[in-house]
């Protein structure tokens, strides 16, 4: 049996508010194997946003480990994390989050900056990201001459441009009508059964659930895992 | 793209606030360039090797005060002078009110000789020399008023009760001050009606190190007299008439001091509302892997940018305008020359920095201390 990519172990994260102590996350352990699409299933504030922020090193617990690739991410100082960060996560958000003030290339290019990269290398990188997500013809595009669903297609290939260990995407067709949705998450299941990438994908919505491979569920911080899903 | 590239995308993403916020510095720090030179025209009148040594005595209670004309032959028989002319302020009209210049009664033989450094054509100082009621000027006086060599020229007599009507001899050029008019003493005295008094001595002394000496000289020689005499040279004297106008230094440093403070709130406020607008791209950029001072260098880097484009504009633009511009004419004679010193420039250009640092400590506070999280709940 292969070492987990993921391994979290009795991680507990706890917010305070005023004087009160809200546990978001309570004792959970779960291994997420290279290889897998996960979706993070389960009601507002039943803490899957949290548990993929302290996964993709955008949070951190107040108890318990999460072991990415055999790195303890709460060890990490901020500057090894955000490091940590650009080589081994891509992020994918609801809100696509792309900067408005640069096309869509250079948008995708923005995480190769903190790379060694030349400006042509990032620049072949960020063309060949975007070819990848079918958007080749809209690399000069500023993000309001984009749809939606470009928009996310673009957000996509920035999360992929530096070939990270793992894409976290965070409800990522929560914005979008269901033919972009559709689209968005054919693209992600894709990526993952053709390139192999690790993907972990919150969602409140089981169709889009149902282009995971494995369900997660999570209910008032606690994990309560379905059995496998069959991708549609 | 290049980080310098997109941090240009950032500070050209609201063009109009860019605008408006560079033409705010601009415009402080023109205005700052301005009082600076201001300032220095009035505390720092220009000197030559010649003016150096210039002396001037006056009546020691004040130049209001008139001294003997018997002291002059005195004064000449001291070691050290070189040559000592009567010299007095006339302070005339000539036609309007507004149309001021120097005016001075002096000894038209030996003004060649006091003001070495000014260009006088030989023949007309013959001329004015041999006409009793003559006059020589300057050649930007002169010009102001299109005055020709041959014309009359009458003032009107403020301070003294008399109207000189004169005859322009000749004109002069260089110099440190090309506005003055000379006119010879002995008609003026014959006007007054011999009065036996002048304003004050201009001396020139035969060295530089003859100086110190021939002051305490020329002052120890009249002192326990009904008129006790201070000398001093040019250059104290023309900044005696600064001082007239109060604690200008002061004045002009308050001025200054206000300008920079108002600029520094504005451009903070101006930079705090443009980083706060970004709170979501900064959590963006901070989850992509910049870290926190790279998202600091940014913000910096920017406000920076702006405060020393401001800065550009307006020391630069002050620095160009008062190379372009008659200054003399612009300010009625005033001013004689404004020169934008790189000093000056150098201040005005160290001010845009240190604004540009100062304004940006709180968002770039703010933004280090800003978790990612924190960021993106910004934007849902």
């Amino acid at each position: 049996m292969t070492t987990p990519m993921v391994q979290i172990r009795n991680l507990s994260r706890i917010y305070r508010q005023g004087d009160i102590d809200v546990t978001a996350l309570d004792r959970i352990t779960l291994d997420i194997h290279e290889g897998e699409f996960v979706a993070l299933m389960g009601p507002s504030g039943s803490g899957k946003s949290t548990l993929l922020h302290i996964i993709a090193g955008i949070d951190r617990p107040t108890s318990g480990q999460c072991v990415v690739r055999a790195v303890d991410v709460a060890t990490l100082s901020e500057t090894e994390l955000a490091g940590w960060r650009n080589s081994h996560v891509g992020f994918v958000f609801q809100t696509f989050n792309l900067i408005p003030v640069l096309t869509a290339r250079e948008n995708v290019e923005l995480p190769l900056l903190l790379t060694g990269l030349n400006a042509a290398e990032r620049r072949a990188h960020a063309e060949a990201a975007l070819a990848l997500v079918g958007l080749a013809d809209r690399m000069h595009h500023l993000p309001r001459q984009l749809s939606g669903g470009q928009e996310q297609r673009v957000a996509i290939a920035r999360a992929l441009v530096t070939d990270p260990t793992l894409i976290v995407a965070d409800e990522p067709t929560g914005n979008l009508d269901a033919h972009a949705a559709r689209d968005v998450l054919d693209l992600l299941a894709a990526l993952n059964r053709d390139a192999g990438k690790t993907i972990i994908m919150v969602t409140h919505d089981p169709k889009a659930a149902a282009h995971a491979r494995r369900i997660v569920h999570l209910e008032k911080g606690e994990l309560d895992e379905a059995p496998l899903a069959t991708p549609s | 793209m290049t980080i310098t590239g997109f941090i240009i995308r950032n500070v050209l993403r609201n063009k109009r606030r860019l605008v408006l916020t560079v033409m705010s510095v601009a415009l402080s720090l023109f205005l700052y360039t301005v009082l600076q030179t201001a300032l220095r025209e009035l505390t720092q009148p220009a000197s030559t090797e010649e003016s150096a040594l210039r002396l001037v005595v006056r009546h020691r209670v004040s130049l209001a005060n008139v001294l003997p004309v018997k002291y002059q032959a005195r004064i000449e028989n001291l070691p050290g002078v070189d040559v000592c002319s009567q010299f007095t302020w006339f302070g005339g009209i000539y036609q309007e009110e507004k149309n001021f210049f120097p005016q001075f009664a002096c000894e038209g033989d030996k003004i060649a000789r006091l003001f070495k450094e000014a260009t006088f054509d030989p023949k007309e100082m013959a001329d004015f020399i041999e006409d009793r009621a003559g006059c020589i000027v300057g050649v930007k006086t002169m010009e102001r008023f299109g005055l020709k060599v041959g014309q009359k020229i009458t003032l009107q007599g403020v301070i003294w009760d008399c109207d000189p009507e004169m005859t322009i001899r000749g004109v002069y050029r260089g110099g440190i001050d090309e506005t003055n008019l000379f006119f010879h003493h002995d008609y003026f005295d014959e006007l007054m009606g011999n009065p036996g008094v002048v304003g004050t001595f201009w001396i020139k002394a035969t060295s530089a190190a003859a100086i110190p000496g021939l002051i305490e000289r020329i002052d120890r020689t009249f002192r326990n007299t009904d008129a006790e005499t201070k000398t001093e040279t040019e250059r104290a004297f023309q900044l005696g008439f600064v001082s007239m106008f109060g604690n200008i230094k002061m004045l002009i440093g308050s001025i200054c001091t206000v300008i920079v403070f108002t600029m520094m709130l504005v451009t903070a406020s101006t930079m705090s509302m443009a980083i706060r607008e970004r709170m979501r791209e900064l959590a963006i950029l901070k989850a992509l892997g910049f870290d926190g001072l790279r998202v600091v260098g940014l913000i910096v880097a920017e406000s920076f940018g702006l405060a020393v484009a401001g800065g550009l504009v307006g020391c630069f633009g002050a620095w160009f305008l008062f190379r372009h511009i008659d200054i003399y004419k612009v300010t009625q004679g005033f001013f004689l020359k404004f020169d934008v010193t790189p000093h000056i420039l150098a201040g005005g250009m160290l001010i845009a920095a240190v604004l540009g640092a100062v304004s940006c400590a709180i968002p770039a506070r703010t933004t280090l201390r800003m978790t990612i999280i924190e960021g993106l709940k910004e934007l849902d």
